[in-house]
């Protein structure tokens, strides 16, 4: 089985037509969910937040079968990650994608569960702390996207379950918990 | 018996087909009696030889592909019916039924895939690798048997020829010769394209256009447009391994 680095990748990725946009309906259907799967769990297990269209990410082609994802094919399934709420275009160009493979709730939710986990509940923290500190280490938390992050904090916070404040450096803020 | 012309001639051959008949009936009832105190023998020792090697029979798929013919050769069907005395002496009801549940499942499962199409060996395989635990291993042959009692259940199961190979349907399509020609050249490389089906097939370029484009649409072939030489492929999934591609040669 190839792999891409430590990351196994699915039969379908060396069959060739899978790289070729199908017309007829009920097959591309079939394609774009394998190619959806394939693309979240890649992300999810290398932790990549964000996809430039235009850039070389590894899933785009495979060199062993020679073959390459259309410009076409890529915004076909991207697109069909941010129809099911799994992604979303940061430019109106749609040049780059965000890869929610948690969704925002999701990652609110690994965040109680982390302040649990490590007593912070009354405590104070930055933003910083929680994606790179020693207790993120070894958790999902660990390298998040900085503006997910914040999505998910403001969603906790309007959830009245923390605060955010402006910290003593300009560009870290504070986080203070109240679960 | 010489023809007469007239009604007289026509009475005389309408008698001497009448004493045929009566003798034929004769004949044939004395030969059915004596097969069938013949094939009685032959089934209680069939009987007898089941009982005996009935371990055997579970376990090894070449005997147990030989037993069958046995049984056919005299007109007895071990798996006529999940009870009575073949499926109580053997238990071998329960494993074909059990083989033709999980044949459906693969069959389904591969289906977005392959379009209702699939390589009895493919089939094999992927039915090893889920009975991985099993006692009893398991043959193309009892796949094949398997899959003719699925065909009772008139949900399209069939197992088609298509040159050296034989490809197991599980959905109503219907292939017509140029389908399966076209699929039997597809064997070599997993693909063809249209030149090569008008070239090696000598026909001419709507009629291999129309067989590809309905193979399309049925969901048994896929294109594939990033050929460096720029040539559509149409490839038959039906006809490769799922964990063989890369371009290695599939026959």
């Amino acid at each position: 089985m190839q792999k891409l680095g430590e990351f196994k990748l699915p039969h379908f990725f060396n069959y060739p037509p899978y790289f070729t946009l199908q017309p007829v309906r009920d097959t591309r259907e079939k394609q774009v969910q394998l190619w959806k799967e394939l693309i979240i769990e890649y992300c999810r297990a290398q932790k990549v937040f964000i996809i430039g269209l235009e850039e070389d990410f590894p899933l785009f082609s495979n060199r062993a079968i020679e073959r390459s994802l259309s410009h076409e094919a890529r915004v076909a399934f991207l697109s069909a990650l941010v129809s099911d709420g799994r992604a979303e275009w940061t430019d109106k160009g749609h040049k780059k994608c965000l890869i929610l493979w948690h969704r925002i709730q999701e990652w609110a939710d690994l965040i109680v569960h982390f302040v649990k986990e490590n007593g912070l509940e009354d405590n104070v923290t930055t933003v910083e702390e929680i994606r790179s500190g020693t207790e993120s280490r070894g958790t999902e938390l660990y390298g998040i996207d900085r503006s997910v992050l914040m999505r998910a904090l403001k969603l906790l916070e309007h959830k009245g379950k923390l605060v955010i404040f402006k910290g003593a450096s300009t560009d870290d803020e504070g986080v203070k918990f109240s679960l | 018996m010489r023809r007469r012309p007239g009604i007289g001639g026509l009475q005389n051959a309408a008698a001497a087909r009448d004493q045929y008949r009566l003798l034929g009936e004769n004949v044939a009832k004395l030969r059915t009696d004596l097969m069938k105190e013949q094939l009685s023998t032959f089934r209680s020792q069939l009987e007898d030889f089941a009982r005996k090697h009935k371990n055997d029979i579970r376990k090894n798929p070449a005997f147990r592909s030989q037993f069958h013919e046995m049984c056919a050769k005299v007109g007895v069907d071990p798996l006529a019916s999940n009870k009575g005395f073949w499926a109580e002496l053997l238990g071998i009801g329960d494993f074909y039924y059990e083989l033709g549940v999980q044949i459906v499942d693969i069959c389904l499962s591969t289906r977005a895939h392959n379009g209702g199409l699939i390589s009895l060996e493919e089939l094999c395989k992927l039915l090893g690798q889920r009975r991985k635990g099993a006692r009893e291993a398991v043959a193309e042959d009892d796949c094949l048997r398997a899959i003719s009692k699925l065909k009772v259940l008139g949900s399209g199961f069939e197992v088609i020829s298509v040159g050296k190979r034989k490809l197991v349907r599980s959905v109503p399509t219907e292939l017509n010769k140029d389908h399966n020609e076209i699929l039997e050249l597809a064997q070599a490389q997993g693909f063809v394209t249209v030149d090569e089906v008008q070239r090696r097939l000598s026909w001419p370029s709507g009629r291999a256009t129309d067989a590809l484009e309905t193979l399309l649409d049925e969901g048994l072939a896929m294109i594939d447009d990033g050929d460096k030489d720029g040539r559509r492929r149409y490839w038959f999934p039906c006809v490769s391994s799922i964990s063989s591609y890369a371009g290695a040669d599939t026959s």
